[in-house]
Formats: C-alpha cells, structure tokens, sequence
C-alpha cells in the first residue's frame, strides 16, 4: 500500500496535467459543436469533402450536426490522448526506478520484484480511472446544455468500456516494454511507436479494403464508435481479446523482470 | 555463526568480467573488510548479495538463507549504504526516510531522529536540495533506522568531511557492539584497517586473499626512499627487502620485516633524507600479491 500511495502522489502533478488537456479538449471540441448542431450548411459542405479525407477523421460514419455524432468524431480523438498517457505512465512507472538509479534504495528494501511491480501497476492503473472519470465528468458538464438524451449517455457510458480496454492495452504494452527491454530508457519511445503505427493502421483500413487484416493486428480497430452507438454495446469478443493482450503482456513482464539485472 | 557464506559466485556481464569464484564468510559480529582498486568487483559482489543482480554461477547464503530466494525476507534485517545514494529527488527527507521506515516490521520513528540528530541531517529539506554529503547523510540514517543485524556498506566516507567520517565511524562502531556484522567495502585501505577485524581483498574480480587485519599489519610493506651520494643497491641487499632499484642518487625499495634492521643500515651510512611510507593500495597489489 505504501508504494501504491507514494506512486499516486509522485504521479499527482502529471495526471493533473493530462487532465487539463481533456477538460480543454472536451470544452473546446463541445463548444465547436455549437456552431454545428442542427446546421444544414455544414452538412452540405462536409457533403462536398472527399470521402477519404472524412474517413481520416472519423467524420464520414456521424452525421456531425447531432451530439451524438459529434461526439462520436471527439471519441478518436479523446482515444488517441488516454492511450497515450496510458502508454507513458505504464512504461514509465516501471522505467523510472533504473533510469533515476532509485533501484538501489526500492530493491534493496524488504519487498519482492513482484510486489513492487503489482502495486506500481495498479498505481498506474488508478491513473488511468482517473482521467477516464475526468472525461465522463467534463463531457457530461459540458453537454449539459444541449439537452442530450438518454442514448447520448448511454453510447457515453459504453464508450467508456471501451476507451478502458484500450489503456489497458496500451499500459501493458508499455510495462511489458520497460520490464523486458535492454535498452529499458527507449521503452517509452518504443510503446509510443507502437501506438500510432497501429493508430495509422486503423485509419488506412478506412481508406482500403485491401488490409483489412489490420482490423485484428490494430487495437484502435477494435471498438469502433460507429456500432457502439448503434447497438450501445461493445463487442464482447474483443474485449476478450483485450484482455487476453493484457494477459500476455504482464507475464511477459513479470516474467522478465523478475530475471532481470538492475543496474545503477 | 557465518552472516555471510558465499561459495564461488561468478558474475559476468555478457562476455564482460564481474567477479570470478568468489568465496568468503563473515561470521556474526566481526566488522569484515572488502578492498580493492575501482572496477575490482567489490560493488559487483555486494550488488549479487542484495540481489540486484543474479549469480551467473556460485551462491551466496546471508542468516544461512539463499539471497536471492529469500531477498526480501533478509534484506529486514540488512542496512545498505550504497556508494552513490539516489532517491526519489521531489520527496521530503523525513517523507523518504518515514518511506523506507515503512516496509519493516518494527516501530523505527524514535531511532530515526536519533540517526537524524547524530548526523545533524535535516528533515524538512527536499532530496533534490541536498548536497551529495547531505545525501550521503540520508543514506546512512536510511540505512541504520531499522537497526540492522547486517550492515552493508560500499564505499560509505565519499563525500563526508573529516569530522562526519568520525562520527559515521564511531557509529558504525557502536553498532558493533550491540551485535551488528558489518561488511565494509572501501579503496582506502587506512579506513579500513581502522576499523576492521578481518579483510578481503579482491582484484580483477578475484579474491587475492581473506586474511586477519592483524596478520595484514605485521606483513605491512613499508615503501622506504633513502638519499645520499654515497648510497647504493648493495647496502640494503637483504632479507626482506624487494623491488630495489636506484634512482639518481636515492634508492628505492619495498621492506618487509624487523624495521630496526634497516634503520640501523640507514643510520650508518651517510645519507640526505629518508622517507618511509605505507605503500598505496595500488602498490601493494603490485608487489605484495604478485
């Protein structure tokens, strides 16, 4: 528990930070959507954008001048930021402790690798939670005044689940990296790498059907806003393949630096 | 009663060397040496020992228990002082030491602020504002607070001022005597004979030899430098002394043995001064354990 509370508190002034951004992103993005809502002009005009440029920006699926569809645009966007935090504060929490040569002090304690590791992680796990409810709470401050209904929060709520596999995803990946990785100081480089070629991935499936492999290999492609709202559920499946890649993940995590040398 | 058994532990870094076949024991009580030049391997076995690194080869048992399998169970009783101490730098001193008090089974606060008061070290100063002596400072009540059975300490005096070294000393010291086996690794072969009862000394990852602090003193070496025109290699051909050779008008040597006897050489020729040291640690590698 100690380390639980003291990694909360050493990651108190980041997580403020990363909740400024959505709070300003949620504010902005809503605010634009004033000029949007029930606008039949802008429906013309984004008519007239080509279909390729539309799909790059999640735009094509919405009917953009609805909340709902406004907000189902936001959603890649406000994924894109909470699986990039998740990605730093999963490799991070792990990588810290070698690269400010704290390990002599933390692993020279009475405490197991195991331990030390499963409590940063539900540290950083707490993070996480913690801006997802920062996000449902803006959103729904911010909303307020057009009045949504109850689909609007609804399709809020179950995109939540979602948004949640994904920094699970993407905080293991980044654990998985830090604890097994030699050059462990690249592990934060490398996890973010990995997020945005898979990202682009799931963007290009949009503009072909030639890859349509990549819906499997990307995480981005797994819950797709578009049937969220329509069927105001997530696809069972791959929250189960979400969780198996979490699995995987941090025992190979755990297993790795379990094995590993901790040099200073 | 051995604290610390380790049966040839060898660690290589990839091809790299760290220590090869290491053995040696420390029995309860005793305040055991470890010296050797920088990169030796001195930091490499202690690291083994606290399992922060694995064995490539060999074990080592501390309170009769395998160090790595039961890390975390030993490491309630051992105080670590690492040679260069880092810390979580945004944390408050007393915040990382009531931390580090955290993970023991017992009550460390009154002990704390004793180490704090004996160490003048202040409390409410964050990490990252201390000098590297203050910090060095943190480390060592860190080290103490719990009160340790096994006190490890890896060139613990860099960065202390002579009269803090003192006090760190008599306070390791003291410890001793209410029961606690040191290990105290160290370049500086003074502080070590100061304050140890037995010595490893190890090189190129070998140990040369375990021997008593006592033996190592009668054995002393003495570097001794005699100039005088008239003075040459012939006058000190004797038992005891090596490495002779002359130098302009000195001549230089290493002496072992009965120093009236080449005092008593020295005084009967007619010289211009003479100089008689402990040979530096690097020497003795050099010529006593070749």
């Amino acid at each position: 528990m100690n380390i639980f509370l003291r990694e909360i508190k050493a990651n108190l002034k980041a997580l403020f930070i990363w909740s400024g951004v959505v709070v300003f992103y949620m504010i902005v993005g809503l605010t634009k959507f004033s000029g949007f809502m029930n606008n039949p002009e802008m429906l013309e005009i984004l008519d007239s954008m080509p279909p390729a440029i539309l799909s790059a920006f999640n735009m094509n699926a919405f009917n953009l001048t609805t909340l709902n569809g406004f907000y189902g645009v936001i959603f890649s966007y406000i994924t894109l930021i909470v699986t990039i935090h998740a990605v730093f504060i999963g490799s991070g929490i792990i990588l810290k402790e070698e690269r400010d040569k704290t390990v002599e002090f933390s692993l020279t304690l009475p405490i197991s690798r195991q331990k030390l590791i499963t409590s940063k992680i539900f540290a950083a796990v707490f993070n996480c939670i913690v801006l997802l409810l920062v996000i449902l709470i803006s959103n729904y401050l911010s909303v307020l005044k057009y009045e949504p209904d109850e689909i609007y929060f609804k399709f809020v709520a179950v995109s939540m689940i979602a948004l949640f596999c994904l920094q699970m995803i993407f905080l293991s990946i980044g654990v998985l990296l830090a604890c097994a990785m030699k050059q462990y100081k690249r592990a934060s480089s490398a996890a973010v790498a990995i997020l945005l070629i898979t990202y682009f991935m799931s963007i290009i499936t949009d503009f072909t059907d030639k890859l349509e492999f990549f819906k499997y290999i990307s995480p981005f492609k797994f819950f797709n806003p578009v049937s969220i709202l329509n069927e105001l559920a997530v696809n069972i499946n791959y929250v189960l393949i979400s969780l198996g890649i979490v699995v995987v993940c941090l025992i190979g995590g755990y297993t790795s630096y379990l094995k590993r040398d901790l040099y200073v | 009663m051995n604290v610390i058994e380790i049966n040839n532990l060898t660690k290589y870094y990839g091809k790299s060397r760290g220590i090869i076949n290491v053995s040696f024991n420390i029995s309860e009580g005793e305040i055991f040496g470890f010296i050797g030049p920088n990169g030796a391997g001195k930091s490499t076995t202690i690291r083994l020992l606290l399992a922060l690194i694995y064995p490539t080869k060999g074990n080592a048992k501390i309170f009769g228990k395998d160090c790595i399998k039961y890390g975390p169970e030993i490491r309630q009783e051992i105080g670590y002082l690492p040679s260069e101490v880092f810390y979580y730098d945004k944390m408050k001193v007393i915040d990382l030491l009531k931390y580090s008090a955290s993970f023991y089974k017992k009550d460390c606060t009154e002990r704390l602020h004793e180490l704090a008061e004996i160490m003048e070290l202040d409390l409410n100063k964050r990490i990252d504002d201390l000098s590297y002596g203050n910090k060095k400072k943190v480390g060592i009540v860190q080290g103490l607070l719990h009160k340790p059975k096994l006190i490890i300490l890896d060139e613990p005096t860099s960065g202390l001022d002579p009269l803090m070294q003192q006090k760190f000393f008599d306070l390791i010291r003291l410890e001793n005597q209410n029961g606690a086996t040191v290990l105290f690794s160290s370049h500086i072969l003074g502080e070590v004979q100061k304050l140890c009862t037995r010595v490893a000394i190890i090189k190129e990852g070998q140990i040369i030899t375990v021997e008593d602090i006592k033996t190592l003193q009668e054995n002393n070496y003495k570097k001794i430098k005699v100039k005088g025109k008239y003075i040459t290699e012939e006058h000190f051909n004797m038992d005891g002394v090596s490495n002779l050779h002359k130098n302009e008008d000195a001549v230089n040597f290493f002496y072992k043995g009965n120093i009236n006897q080449v005092l008593k050489i020295i005084s009967s020729n007619l010289i211009s001064d003479v100089l008689i040291e402990e040979p530096t640690l690097e020497e003795i590698f050099i010529h006593y354990y070749r």
